[in-house]
């Protein structure tokens, strides 16, 4: 049997991409690598989430309840165990290679793919770390599942690189188990996590955080022993005579995360080289018809709340495409201008558009206040003012289609500080 | 008693024991760490070179060419897997192509099959990442890229197949001679004794040698290399091995591909006191980023995912000193292995025993012995067939371990339990791939653990990441979920 859409990953946005697919009518099929559904938001055990979409807050593992409570009512097919490693394009749509506990090899066909497999963290080697490589060093979303998961702490004297959200929470949730968190350094002269963390998890616990500071030397033979930090300057190059030393066991690294675009090895993707996941319109479509992208595999999110609406967008737009509604003729470029990081889509197809886009995107430098403006050739078409912007926060930005000149001239996106 | 006692477990001593155990003897190979072939064989640039560049007449150009040759028997029977790349010499100046001619006759002169020169433009249509300075390279198809670990894992399992003991943590910290035979004193306090030693300890060779010689004809200067791993993503960036011209320091920085995919950049070349120090620095990292631009363009240096560092056992005698011992009969040295130490194993555990060895003692074959090791399959690279059939056969083939490398239970399973199993998470990484990947271990690490302490019947806690006692997870904490 052909299933309309396969969906590849059973976390927040496999589930709700693959619940609106459904009530769109489609016939749905979810794998899920893991034993269990809900992805990420297992190990995620702190508050914060859900603000938007329930008006609640609640913690991860309770998200995805509801998301998964939702998922069962449905009665949607899905498949656990089952890890997707291959796409092959034919005729009619697409087969699926996947290897399963219970069912062992599996080669399924489709017509349309949603791709919701998440990120996976930084590690020391991409971000080439001098220095000795002993035990000890670890991405912090590693040692949060042994945490949060398993039960076990990977160390009692910690210090943390990188503020991006994970190490923040980190910080604290290793503090409350009893370890010692000597410090956080980010390289950048403001921090990557969400100003509420900073608060919450530092700021609360004394844990200082150095920023314009990265860990210039790792030291330990077989166990870390200790690391080195330095300020750098405007050029990230570490400044000497500013040398910490810290003696710890453990070094976790919070240094970014990157969607998880495995399966798409074999296909010829377009991909971008800033959200490093695929280039989509605003149907969540990338390059290859048919194949879809939401959540973090697309880009990586802060907010649990943005993945849902997102991937309920990019549902609906999938079932939109196995319903032949969808007719892919013109695609208009959304350039990142000045001071933007990247947007979201990078595409609109004009041939389908009706109505408004989700244009989501991240500034490039904090300021205090601004304003976003769309241009399309020397015309403005849309600006929206803002105030406290930072790199670690996504912003959101609505398009209207009556206020496009043309279906010709690409459109840019640029972000102007008023006070910075 | 033994007959032999090989120190050290790298690539040579594996590779000797494996010879010895053709012949009815008994052998123990000591190795001091906790798994096989940690230091130079882990970490080094994995090239079966062609040949061309040791002085023709050396040890190091007679034992390369033949070892080069001896690896294709290998492939067969130990199944180690084997990249035939070839390689160019690239000269990148007008200065540099008188070298490269000499280069040529020297290729020539030992023996090199195949060696030929293109210019910088014939050599840019075969392979395209070619920097576009190369004015004129040296071809040399013989040239091919293995697993180095690999080489020594199979050697060696396939010796202890054919009788050879072997054991791990046990450092050799004495060694005296008395009415001809050696008693070998290990750092946690047993004795061996055995008629004959090979000293096959890589950069700790003069270390080894001091225990005994009163002159040690031979002193090491350890001799770092740094490295940066691409991920297996860019396979197909270059298909070949991509020297620059020597230059006195060595062979300088290298492109290197793999045989899983990824692409090797370095090595570095600087010296240290340590032997075994195998620290990354910022210097040598930027170094080689630089260097390796110089060989080829627009290199994908974004998909670095890892950097590592091995040591050199350079020794002042210059070639490699493979000879008994002027003072006591019986002792072995196989010391300054460095490179092309790797290409010439074979060949050093040929020369050592059929030649060194042969003089001295009469050694009778084992009739039983079988040059076959044992093959360990990859499920990833299997046909679609074979792959149902295998899960059929055992589900666990089923259940992907590793996302990044495709690496299944059953394998993990199959070298933890092989004879010479790996018992740590780096120890499964080496033999199973395991963590190996673009996420390396992110995803796997954690399932590896548990395995382990499955299969071992041993505590989640006590599973080391690799040497004893360097546990993953430090404590159980109250909350279970
Ligand atoms: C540590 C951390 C803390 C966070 N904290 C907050 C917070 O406080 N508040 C908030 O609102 N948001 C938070 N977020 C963000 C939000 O929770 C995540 O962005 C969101 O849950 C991601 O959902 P996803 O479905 O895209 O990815 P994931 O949850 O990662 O789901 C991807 C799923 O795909 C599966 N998969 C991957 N590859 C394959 C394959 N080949 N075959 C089959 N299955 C596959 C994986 O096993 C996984 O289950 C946090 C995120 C992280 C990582
Ligand atoms: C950076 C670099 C790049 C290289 N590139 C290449 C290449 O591309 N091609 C090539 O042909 N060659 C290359 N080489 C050389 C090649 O790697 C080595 O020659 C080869 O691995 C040496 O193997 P070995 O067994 O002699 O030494 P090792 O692998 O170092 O093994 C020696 C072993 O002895 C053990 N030991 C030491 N002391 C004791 C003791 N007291 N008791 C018990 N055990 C002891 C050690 O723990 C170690 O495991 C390179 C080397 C390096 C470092």
């Amino acid at each position: 049997m052909k299933t309309d859409l396969l969906v590849i990953g059973g976390g927040a946005a496999g589930i709700a991409a693959a619940l609106e697919a459904s009530a769109q009518g489609l016939e749905v099929l979810l794998l899920e690598r893991d034993t269990q559904l809900g992805g990420i938001l297992n190990q995620c055990i702190h508050n914060g989430f859900g603000l938007h979409v329930f008006k609640e807050e609640l913690t991860g593992p309770e998200y995805a309840e509801r998301f998964i409570h939702m998922f069962h009512d449905k009665d949607i097919a899905y498949k656990l165990n089952t890890t997707v490693l291959d796409i092959r394009k034919e005729d009619a749509g697409f087969v699926v290679s996947a290897s399963s506990l219970q069912e062992g090899w599996l080669e399924l066909e489709c017509r349309a793919i949603m791709l919701a497999s998440g990120c996976y963290e930084r590690t020391r080697g991409q971000i080439q770390l001098p220095g000795d490589r002993p035990k000890g060093v670890m991405p912090a979303g590693s040692a949060q599942r042994y945490l949060n998961m398993d039960g076990y702490l990977v160390g009692k004297d910690v210090f943390i690189l990188g503020s991006g959200d994970i190490g923040l929470i980190m910080a604290r949730r290793m503090k409350l188990e009893g370890a010692n968190v000597h410090g956080v350094a980010e390289i950048m002269p403001h921090s990557n996590g969400l100003t509420r963390n900073i608060v919450q998890c530092l700021h609360d616990y004394d844990i200082p955080l150095f920023l314009s500071h990265t860990v210039t030397d790792i030291r330990g033979k077989d166990r870390l022993e200790g690391v080195t930090i330095q300020q750098v300057d405007e050029n990230w190059k570490p400044i000497s005579g500013t040398d910490k030393h810290f003696s710890v066991d453990t070094l976790l690294l919070s240094v970014g995360l990157v969607p998880d675009t495995m399966v798409f090895e074999s296909l010829d993707i377009a991909m971008h080289p800033v959200t490093k996941g695929a280039v989509v319109d605003q149907h969540y479509q990338t390059s290859i018809p048919g194949i879809f992208a939401c959540g973090n595999a697309l880009h990586v999110h802060d907010l649990v709340d943005y993945v849902t609406e997102e991937s309920r967008r990019a549902g609906r737009a999938a079932a939109r495409y196995v319903k032949g509604l969808s007719v892919r003729q013109k695609r208009l470029a959304l350039n990142s201008g000045a001071n933007i990081h990247y947007t979201l889509p990078q595409y609109i197809d004009t041939a389908d558009f009706n109505g408004v886009i989700s244009c989501m995107f991240r500034v490039t430098k904090k300021a205090e206040q601004g304003e976003f403006v769309i241009r399309q050739g020397d015309r403005i078409i849309q600006r929206k003012k803002a105030r406290f912007l930072a790199p670690a926060e996504m912003e959101q930005l609505d398009l209207d289609q009556t206020m496009l000149s043309d279906h010709e001239t690409p459109l840019t996106l640029d972000f102007e500080v008023i006070r910075p | 008693m033994y007959d032999f006692i090989i120190i050290g477990g790298g690539v040579t001593g594996a590779l000797i024991a494996r010879t010895l155990s053709r012949y009815q003897v008994k052998v123990c190979l000591l190795e001091k760490e906790s798994d096989i072939g940690n230091h130079a064989t882990l970490a080094n640039s994995a090239i079966i070179h062609a040949g061309f560049d040791p002085e023709p007449g050396t040890l190091k150009a007679r034992l390369g060419v033949r070892g080069n040759a001896m690896y294709e028997t290998l492939h067969k029977e130990l199944h180690v897997p084997l990249l035939r790349t070839g390689a160019y010499v690239v000269a990148r100046h007008e200065d540099d192509v008188a070298i490269l001619n000499a280069l040529y006759e020297r290729a020539l002169k030992n023996g090199v099959e195949g060696a030929k020169l293109l210019s910088g433009e014939q050599a840019r249509k075969l392979e395209p990442a070619l920097h576009r300075n190369s004015v004129k390279v040296l071809d040399l198809p013989s040239t091919k890229v293995t697993y180095p670990w690999e080489v020594a894992l199979s050697a060696l399992e396939n010796a202890v197949s054919n009788g050879v003991e072997y054991r791990l943590e046990a450092e050799v910290v004495g060694i005296v001679r008395t009415d001809k035979v050696y008693a070998v004193t290990l750092a946690n306090g047993h004795a061996l004794k055995s008629k004959a030693i090979i000293n096959a300890a890589g950069a700790f060779a003069d270390k080894v040698a001091g225990m005994i010689e009163t002159h040690v004809p031979y002193k090491i200067t350890p001799r770092r290399g740094e490295y940066l791993v691409l991920d297996k993503s860019v396979r197909g960036f270059v298909e070949r091995v991509l020297y620059p011209v020597p230059t006195e320091k060595g062979k300088g920085v290298l492109v290197v591909p793999q045989v899983h995919g990824n692409i090797l950049l370095g090595p570095t070349s600087e010296f240290q006191d340590s032997p075994s120090a195998v620290t990354n620095h910022q210097a040598d990292l930027s170094m080689i980023r630089q260097a390796a631009s110089t060989l080829a363009e627009a290199i994908p240096f974004d998909k670095v995912i890892r950097t590592f560092a091995g040591v050199r056992a350079t020794s002042s005698a210059k070639d490699f000193y493979i000879r008994q011992s002027l003072e006591h009969r019986g002792f072995y040295h196989v010391a300054g292995i460095d490179s092309p130490g790797l290409t010439a194993a074979p060949a050093i555990a040929e020369y050592v025993v059929e030649t060194l060895i042969k003089q001295d003692y009469d050694l009778e074959s084992n009739p039983d012995f079988n040059p076959y090791g044992m093959q360990y399959p990859h499920f990833h690279e299997a046909s679609l067939a074979k792959k149902r059939q295998m899960i059929a056969e055992n589900p666990a083939f089923g259940n992907i371990v590793c996302k990044c490398e495709r690496v299944t239970e059953a394998e993990v399973l199959m070298h933890i339990h092989r004879p010479c199993g790996g018992h740590s998470v780096k120890a499964i990484k080496k033999r199973a791939r395991a963590g190996s990947g673009l996420c390396q271990g992110g995803y796997c690490e954690g399932t590896v653990v548990k395995l382990l302490a499955r299969e071992l019947k041993q505590p989640l806690e006590t599973i080391d990441y690799y040497r004893k006692d360097t546990p993953i997870l430090m404590a159980e904490t109250k909350v279970k979920r």
